[in-house]
Formats: C-alpha cells, structure tokens, sequence
C-alpha cells in the first residue's frame, strides 16, 4: 500500500484559494469549516511591508496528536488507505479533543452560528440526519472515514479525497492530474491548483515525483519539533506560521 | 465479523435505533429533498456504515462542456451532474476546469468551483415577472407578479413598436455588460439597426478597462487589449493589473505564473501598485506607487533605459554612429537617430523625456529613486521583457498618457510581436447568420440611421476617441440632453449600483420602462417593469470567442449541464423573440435566426472547412468538446523584421505595408512616441487637458485631477479574485473567502494604515464614515501597516442594497456601503474610461 503524501511549492502557490473552494465544493462543507484553508500573514510596515501565505491542508501525520486524544477512537490513522487520518462518524461524539490536540488547526467542528449569515444549515436545512443538504451535494459517503456530509455533532476535516484516491491504479508513483488517466483519482486540492503548487504521491517509493521534489528542494514539514512528522511537505520560502501576536 | 459488531454498538447506531420511528419520519419527508443518494432516504434514517456501502459514487456522473461565467477569462469548465431518482432531473454537483481548453488546462480559480451556488441560489428568480407598485425606490416593493414569456414578450414588443411609430426609436436603449459572443450581446447590432435605435447597445467598456485600450491605439493602432506570450518571457513589469487577483484570464495567469518562476531563466517580475496584495507579494519586487502617478514611473524607466543605452536596436533603431547621445538633460539631434519601427524617439525625449529622471519620479510617486533605476536596468537589459497594465493606471483623467508611457516601454524593449512579448488576437472562423440583417430593414430603420446621436454622447464631438460611454447615461436623460429615453433593457450590467454617481440611475430608472434580465435579483431589477429571468450560464446554449489570450483564434461552448430549473432562457432568445414581434420585415428577419441553438449551429458551419486543432469540425463536435481553437498565432517579429505564418513556419518577410496593414495600423505604420491619433483631435485634448499643443502625441506625465477638493486620503476600491461578475455578495462562500486581508471574514472591510487611522482616533475593527464631494458611506476598518498613509482601500462587492439574502444580512447592505454612491462621474477625456480611483476622501469614526 502506498503512503500518500503532498508537496506545496510555496514559491509557486499564488495564495488564490482555488484549492480551498475545490475542497469545499468536493467535500461539501460549510463557509468556514474549510479542510484546506489559506492562512495569510502580514508584517512590516510600508514600504517594506510583507504580505505571505500558507494553504494548509490536514498534515496526516504519521504520529497524530489527534488519535492520541481521542476517548472514543473515533480518529484514526488507516495505513491501509496510504496513511490517512479519518474520523469515523458513527464513533465520534464531537468532544473536540482532537482539535485543541492538532497541532495544526485542521479539524472542523460546524454545528455552531456561522460566520457568514443566514445559515447555510438553515436554508439547506439537513434531513435524514444530515447536518445540511449541500444544493450540490457529492454523491459518496462514507461515516466510517468521515467522507461525505456530517451528521450533526460531529468533527469533520481533510480526507486526502480518500473517495477518490482509493480508486487509483494499485502501485501509481504519483497523481498527477495533468496526467488524462489519473486526473479523476487525484484530490481536488491539487487538481485545480492553477500554478500547479501541489503535487501528490507515494511517500513509500523513493522514485516518486514527490519524493524527487522533496529531495531537490529539500522539502521541510511543519512544527516537526512536536514528532507528529507529517506527510505534507512544502518546499521554498517563506514554509513556517509566524509566532502568534495577540492583537494589543 | 469483528467490524460489523463495532458497528452495530457505536454510539450513533444506538441513537438512530432509539430514536427510531422519529428518525424515519424525518428522513421520508427529507427525501424528497435529498436528491440523488437513494440509500440515504430509503433506508429512512441518517447514512450508516451499511447505507453508505451503496450510496452513489462520483464515478457514475455525467459531464458536460461548459464556460465559467464570474470573470472575463472564459474558462472551460467540465459540469459533472447525477441524475435525482426523486425528479429524474439531472443536478449539478462539482465543476472542474476543462483539460481540453486551452485557458484552464484542467483548472479553475477559487471563484468557478462556486458556480453550483450560482444555480442553487435560492434567491433566483423563477420566472417573468410584471411590476404591480407603480412607484420606483429603494424601499417600494416592485410587487411582482407572475406573467407568461408571451405576456411579457408582447408587452415590450408593443412598446418597442409604438414607438418605432413616433419617430421615437432612438428613446429605446439596450445596456450590456459581460458580451460574450455572436449569440448574446453579438446580436445587438443588427437589432438596433432594424429597430432604429443607436442605442443598442451601450456596452459597458468605459465603467471597466477602456483606458488601456486607447493608449495602445495612441501609439500602434490597435484599440484592443493584448495577447501576451508569458510563457516566454523573461521579465514582466506589471502595472496595477491585479495580475494574480484579477487580470484576465485571472485562472491562466496564475497557471503562467508557476511556470515563468520555475522555468530556466527564472522570470523575474516586478509590481507597482497602490496597496498590498497578493501580485505585490508573490513579485521580486513591489513599487507602491500614489494612485494615478503610474506614467511618471514608466517616464523615469524610459528615460534610464535610454540614458543607459539599453533600448533594442533591431526594433527602435540607433544613433548613426552607434553612440549613445541621450544625457540627461540635454537635447539630442533627430537626425542623428536612424529608426526602425518606431517614430518620434528623438522628439520625445527632446520634449519629455530628458529631465524624467528616477529622482524626478520619485517625488511625485513617493517610490524610492534607487527602486526606480534598478526596476529600469533590470527591464532594460533583460530580453523578452514586458511591461503590461490595465485598469490601476488608466482609471484617472491622465489615464491615456499613463498608459502610454508604459506601453512605450515594450517598444523600447522591442517585445511588440516579438517571442515573450505581446500581439493581439485574432477572431475564430465561424460561417455567417441565418441572415443578413440588410435584407430587412424598413422605412424606419433607414430613416432613423444616423438622425440621433447615442444617448451617451459616445463618438460625437463630447466624446470624440470614445466608443462607449454608459456612465454618460443617466446624467444625460436626466438633463434631458442630447433627449430623454423612454424605455431600458439591461444584460448582465448594474450601473445603478456600479456606475460612478450611481444615485443618478435611480431618478432615471424611475421614468422609464426598464427591463432587467438578470437571472437574480439586483438593484436593476428593484427599478425593473418586466423582469426576463436569464437562465444561469450551466443552463445555458451560448458562445463566447475568446478575448485576447494567445492570439491564436478560440471560441468556447456553454452547454447546458441540466435543464433549466426554473422558467427562464437565453438572453439571445429573449432578443430573438422581442424580433419576431417587431411590426414589418425585422420579424421576418428574426424568424429566420428562429434560436440561439439555430444560429449557433449556422456559426459552426465554418469548423467544417477549417477544423480546429483539437479536431472539432462542426456543431456536434463543438458541444462535445466545448471549444474550437486554432494555433498558432500568424505574426511575429523577430529581431526587428516582421514575419509572417506561411502554414509551416513564419517564412515570409513582411513589407512595410503589410505591417502597418495587419499589424501596426497608425498613420506611420510604426510604433509612435509622437501620437497621430491624438493630434488629430488636438484641439479638443488641449481644451479638455492641461496639455500644449506640440506636447499633445507625447507619452507624458499629467497630473491626475483628483476630485474630493482638500480632503488628504486616497480612496481606492478594487476588485479582488472572489468578486464573481458581481454576484458574490449572495455567495456564502465566496464571501467568508474575502479581503481581511486575504484570508476572509464575513465582508469587505476599508483598509487604513495605522498612522492614519491613530491621527483620526480610529481603532481597528471601528465603524468609520468615508466622506467624499457627493456624500458618506459607512464600512468597518482594518488596520493595513503594509499600505500607503495616504490610501484606503476597500474592495468592491458589499453594500448591495436588492441582491439577495446574503448580500444583504449582518450589516452587508450598508457596511461597507457602495462606494459608487459616492464616486464622481468624472472621465479621463481621451479615453472616456470612468475615473474610479481619483478620488479623494475623509474619514472619521462612526
């Protein structure tokens, strides 16, 4: 099986959120409860003033905090589906341990008033069960790896696509969507992405396209002081989250 | 068996089981709703492990072709639908960029993976709709009610032909905003001239980007936007394009992106702009210029690549014997310069350019002098370089000159229709109508040609360089002058909202008999008789040729992904059926165009001889795949001689003649730094503009007039990657993704700089009243150390007053407020393109 993993060029990404909508319209979620979110920093002041960016998608790390927190081992590391992190959400019971326990900020919780009002999850209200009923809604589910529309109460993030990778050829080195064959199978994150910022692969396969790019541009992880050792790699400047300032 | 025990005992099963019989209930009556996953509803309760064992899967969906509608790029897009067990009607459930087109590769911007929204918008209107409540206002319910499309149809129709009968057809205007091809805003013309009006249509290039579009036509004859060739290009120079947030086509741009900062050369890019943001941030370096001083930058670099000796010999020429004669401050002899394909070097920089040195520049833009010459050798010695600009420059009243001072640089650097330089476009092979509109007209059509000016004055001697003039519009009925219309249909524009001085089309809209055709509601349609609710652009039959991208001729394909889902079409058939109720032969005429598909179907005759790349030769092939496009491009200058496509390479040399015939269409055939263009309307430039006679074809710097009189602040409203055509206001989704800055909040919030918001005892997040000659809007503030003191910034979207639930809850109909209201229907008069960032303002907490 292979373990999967992604590579964000920063010097490439353009900070546009292509991947953040894509992910929203694939996965169906809520303003908000973005999977994979940009963050934007700014410091400095004019003229010298910076402005930066990191998209983050859920980090599937190999020793996740998360599943460590978990009491109903709702959360869970599946390394027979490449290594991914799910929620099962016949288990979870919406505690929220695991995203105070993230380091990274990747886990949704969407039940509560929204930013943007009125409230989708009214004027989409769910049935059967359903926290809401996307207009568009995609057509797999799957609770057991928290792939589709929650149910309510629950904690929802990033699935690698999993519905859609599970369906590559057996021993692919990578998925690439410029490839006509393997376009369908590769997260909707890094199909879009217009610079062509992400790439996706078999961590496992030295020979992978991830792994080259990891290798020549000596791709970092974030935070890997914490152990958890993800398998999102980001390569070129400006790959770290700016120390929290309180507003004063 | 270990599985299926722990999932008959988690926690959730046992909840569903215990709550049985409310749980079926509620998922019966969800059903109906629940679209298209059967064992979700049929098993009557919330989607277990065993339900989702059979549930749908993305590889059962359909695709269909499609154009993205929420910006100007035209991209492809693949409309992946299921059809519901519930209706047996197709839904659609994501949007992908088409690998097949040749803008989106396979990929899309942040904006078209919403278009789902577009089409599940709740707020749409369902079908036509006549206006009970007489009374017109912000605050009048039009009271609506349901008509047929025949009712509604005949209705106009019947006004149309009454007036027509008066001698008043000129009184009847059609108002148009994003034209895409032959079968919307492509029938206009022929439908004005039928109908007797010079007023179909007034397009919406003068509230956009006409401005560049003037200066290129200044200096080489084309009035257009430009191909560019970023795929080979070594150093981009970008003006306040918004190359990275709005530029079209925005999607491609950043595809380019990826590849010019990783190819070998690297690409090396510099910005200037007039606030933070994201091209500033992703370039090698940022200029932050003062709004509207662009020109006097690009005069600064001019005058170091021509001091500096490192302009291109092969395309502008040289001094005789090869010496560098341009000093700063002095005066060069003209016929010591021998040049090729430029006229009038020697001239400008006897007249302008000698003393627009970088310490020059810098106090009027406040960019430091230093930047300015690094910016200058770097452009100046790197090869293809370009130097591109759109809306941030030319937005002032010295638009034009700003312009073309930054165009001339891509003659100095000799990338005019060079490899990694910029060219134009050219149009697709579609074969004629179904008829030819001259074989139509009747009495009034013939008598009516030429007897009335455009109401918006556009071409007449008020506006001479203008093609359009919309702003004009309103003030213009208002006063009466040159006369007052008596009846407006509008297509995908919203000057009430979005012109400058909007205020003014609310009195005007009151009057008249208005037609919006929107498929939302807007602020048009809050003034609007009859509304014709258009169908969304995936309901949609419609072509869209693209604007300039490549050069190389292209035209997309919507495709409707499903069936409309409410009762609406296509504006083209709107037009078509307004035709066939016109009094006389214009009936006949629309008869015989019948449909947009029938007339679509006439276009794609012309594949049939002249099949694109990708093979499509005719109507079926084009729906399957979307889009016919034809490479390459037929022009190209390589080391100052011009060449052009003999079907196997570019082979043949072209005279003088062919290119000023096919390339470069001025009065000299050359790129000109003295303007032919522009002194043929030299008195009326002089009398409009602080310019002398003798100066009036130079690029130069011009002081932009500035309205708000002595108020300090600069007010800068721009477009941002998540505005969508205007609709995102009512996009959720679209709405939490934007400004603050850029991460998203729940609005568009003014940015102000520290400093400036401490001297006025402003706090961030305080709500702050922005105060300009015509009046106040309110809007909560963000603190921006990274731009200038001297601007605030607040990107347009919010303050949408009629636009939906979303675009009006929590506040977002008034804070921020439109900026609109409050902008002055002031004009740069060269090009006629609205001065929207000239103006001046106060600020102060609420």
């Amino acid at each position: 099986m292979a373990k999967w993993g992604m590579v964000i060029d920063l010097d490439k990404c353009t900070g546009c959120q292509a991947c953040t909508t894509a992910c929203d319209m694939e996965n169906d979620t809520l303003p908000g409860e973005s999977w994979q979110d940009v963050l934007y920093y700014t410091e400095g002041e004019y003229p010298s003033g910076q402005m930066k960016w990191l998209p983050r998608p859920c980090m599937q790390c190999e020793d996740p905090s998360c599943v460590h927190v978990c009491p109903t081992r709702a959360t869970y590391k599946d390394h027979d589906a490449g290594g991914i992190v799910f929620i099962d959400w016949d288990k979870c019971i919406g505690c929220k341990y695991c995203m105070i326990a993230c380091p990274y900020g990747v886990r949704f919780f969407a039940d509560e008033k929204p930013l943007v009002e009125p409230d989708l999850k009214e004027v989409f209200a769910g049935s059967g069960g359903q926290l809401w009923d996307p207009p568009g809604q995609s057509p797999d589910t799957d609770y057991r790896r928290g792939i589709g529309v929650q149910p309510k109460g629950v904690v929802s993030k990033c699935t690698f696509c999993y519905h859609r990778v599970k369906e590559a050829p057996e021993g692919v080195p990578d998925l690439d969507e410029d490839d006509p064959e393997l376009v369908d199978y590769v997260p909707a994150c890094v199909r879009t992405c217009p610079p062509k910022a992400r790439f996706f692969g078999d961590l496992d396969n030295p020979a992978s396209n991830v792994n080259k790019l990891i290798g020549n541009k000596n791709g970092i992880r974030l935070k890997d002081h914490t152990g958890n050792r993800p398998q999102v790699y980001y390569l070129g400047a400006g790959a770290g989250i700016p120390a929290f300032q309180p507003k004063s | 068996m270990k599985n299926i025990l722990e999932s008959m005992f988690t926690r959730r099963r046992f909840l569903q089981t215990s709550g049985a019989t409310g749980a079926a209930a509620f998922g019966a009556a969800g059903m109906a709703k629940l679209t298209g996953f059967s064992a979700v509803g049929a098993g009557g309760a919330a989607p277990s492990n065993a339900a989702a064992a059979s549930n749908g899967s993305w590889k059962d969906l359909q695709m269909t072709k499609n154009i993205c509608h929420q910006c100007p790029a035209r991209c492809g897009i693949n409309v992946y639908t299921y059809e519901d067990p519930s209706t047996g009607n197709r839904r659609v459930t994501s949007i992908y960029g088409d690998p097949g087109n040749p803008i989106a590769n396979g990929k899309l911007c942040p904006k078209g993976h919403l278009g789902t929204y577009f089409l599940y918008d709740p707020d749409r209107f369902k079908q036509p709709m006549r206006r009970t409540n007489p009374n017109k206002g912000r605050d009048e319910d039009p009271g609506w009610e349901p008509i047929s499309w025949d009712e509604a149809y005949d209705e106009i129709a019947s006004r149309i032909n009454e007036l027509r009968e008066n001698g008043e057809a000129h009184k009847i205007a059609h108002l148009y905003g994003r034209g895409w091809g032959p079968s919307d805003a492509g029938l206009y013309g022929d439908w004005g001239k039928l109908v007797g009006t010079p007023n179909a249509a007034i397009g919406h290039a003068s509230i956009c980007a006409e401005g560049s579009k003037h200066a290129k036509a200044a200096v080489e004859g084309n009035a257009s936007y430009n191909s560019y060739d970023y795929k080979n290009t070594n150093y981009l120079l970008i003006f306040g394009a918004g190359f990275l947030e709005a530029f079209r086509p925005y999607n491609y741009l950043m595809q380019v992106w990826g590849h010019m900062r990783t190819k070998s050369p690297k690409t090396r890019v510099t910005t200037v702009d007039v606030r933070m943001n994201p091209t500033m941030a992703a370039s090698d370096r940022y200029l932050m210029t003062k709004p509207g001083t662009d020109g006097a930058l690009a005069l600064a670099m001019a005058h170091v690549i021509l001091t500096e000796g490192l302009w291109d010999r092969e395309f502008v020429g040289d001094f005789d014997d090869g010496e560098n004669r341009f000093s700063t401050g002095s005066t060069v002899d003209a016929e010591r310069f021998e040049e090729v394909w430029t006229r009038g070097l020697v001239d400008w920089w006897n007249a302008e350019l000698k003393d627009r040195t970088p310490e020059w520049a810098a106090g009027i833009t406040g960019v430091d002098a230093d930047d300015i010459r690094r910016t200058a050798v770097e452009f100046g010695s790197t090869r293809p370089a370009m130097a591109i600009f759109e809306r941030g420059p030319t937005a002032h009243t010295n638009g034009v000159y700003n312009g073309m001072a930054i165009h001339a640089l891509n003659a100095l650097s000799g990338s005019m229709f060079a490899e990694g330089g910029l060219f134009y476009q050219m149009g697709p092979s579609y074969a004629s109508g179904p008829a030819d509109a001259d074989d139509y007209r009747d009495g009034i059509s013939r008598t009516m040609e030429g007897r009335y000016p455009r109401i918006d004055m556009a071409g007449t001697e008020r506006w001479p360089f203008a093609g359009t003039m919309m702003q004009e519009v309103a003030k213009n009925h208002n006063a009466g002058d040159p006369y007052k219309l008596k009846m407006a249909m509008f297509y995908t524009t919203n000057p009430i909202w979005t012109a400058p001085d909007a205020p003014e089309w609310e009195k005007m809209m009151s009057e008249i008999f208005v037609v919006d055709t929107s498929p939302f509601p807007g602020e048009t349609a809050k003034f609007a008789d009859i509304v014709l609710p258009e169908s969304t652009y995936l309901e949609r039959l419609q072509d869209s040729p693209t604007y300039p991208f490549e050069g190389w001729p292209m035209t997309a394909l919507r495709v409707p992904a499903v069936e409309p889902i409410y009762d609406t079409t296509e504006f083209g058939n709107m037009m078509i059926e307004i035709g066939k109720r016109i009094k006389g032969p214009t009936s006949d005429y629309y008869r015989q165009v019948d449909n947009v598909e029938n007339l679509l179907k006439h276009l794609a005759r012309g594949f049939e001889d002249d099949p694109g790349d990708n093979g499509v030769d005719g109507w079926e092939a084009w729906k399957e795949q979307g889009v016919w496009y034809k490479k390459p491009y037929h022009w190209k200058q390589h080391r100052g001689v011009f060449y052009e496509w003999d079907g196997e390479g570019y082979n043949i040399e072209m005279t003088e003649e062919e290119v000023r015939e096919k390339l470069m269409p001025t009065e000299s055939g050359k790129f000109e730094f003295d303007s032919s263009y522009l002194r043929a309307e030299v008195d009326y430039i002089t009398q409009h503009l602080n310019v002398s006679r003798d100066r009036v074809g130079f690029p130069q710097w011009l002081d932009p007039e500035y309205t708000g009189g002595n108020r300090d602040l600069h007010f800068v409203t721009p477009k941002t990657p998540m505005t969508a055509e205007g609709r995102s206001g009512n996009i959720p989704q679209a709405t939490a993704l934007m400004q603050p800055s850029v991460g998203g909040n729940d609005r568009c919030y003014v940015e102000m700089h520290p400093q400036t918001a401490r001297e006025r005892g402003i706090k961030d997040g305080d709500r702050v009243r922005i105060t300009a000659d015509l009046g106040s809007i309110e809007a909560y503030v963000r603190l921006m150390p990274q731009n200038r003191p001297d601007t605030i910034i607040l990107p347009y979207e919010h303050g949408h007053w009629a636009q939906g639930r979303w675009a009006e809850a929590q506040e977002r109909a008034t804070a921020p407020g439109n900026p609109n209201e409050m902008t002055e229907n002031v004009s740069d008069p060269i090009s006629g393109l609205a001065a929207y960032y000239t103006g001046r303002v106060d600020v102060e907490r609420v």
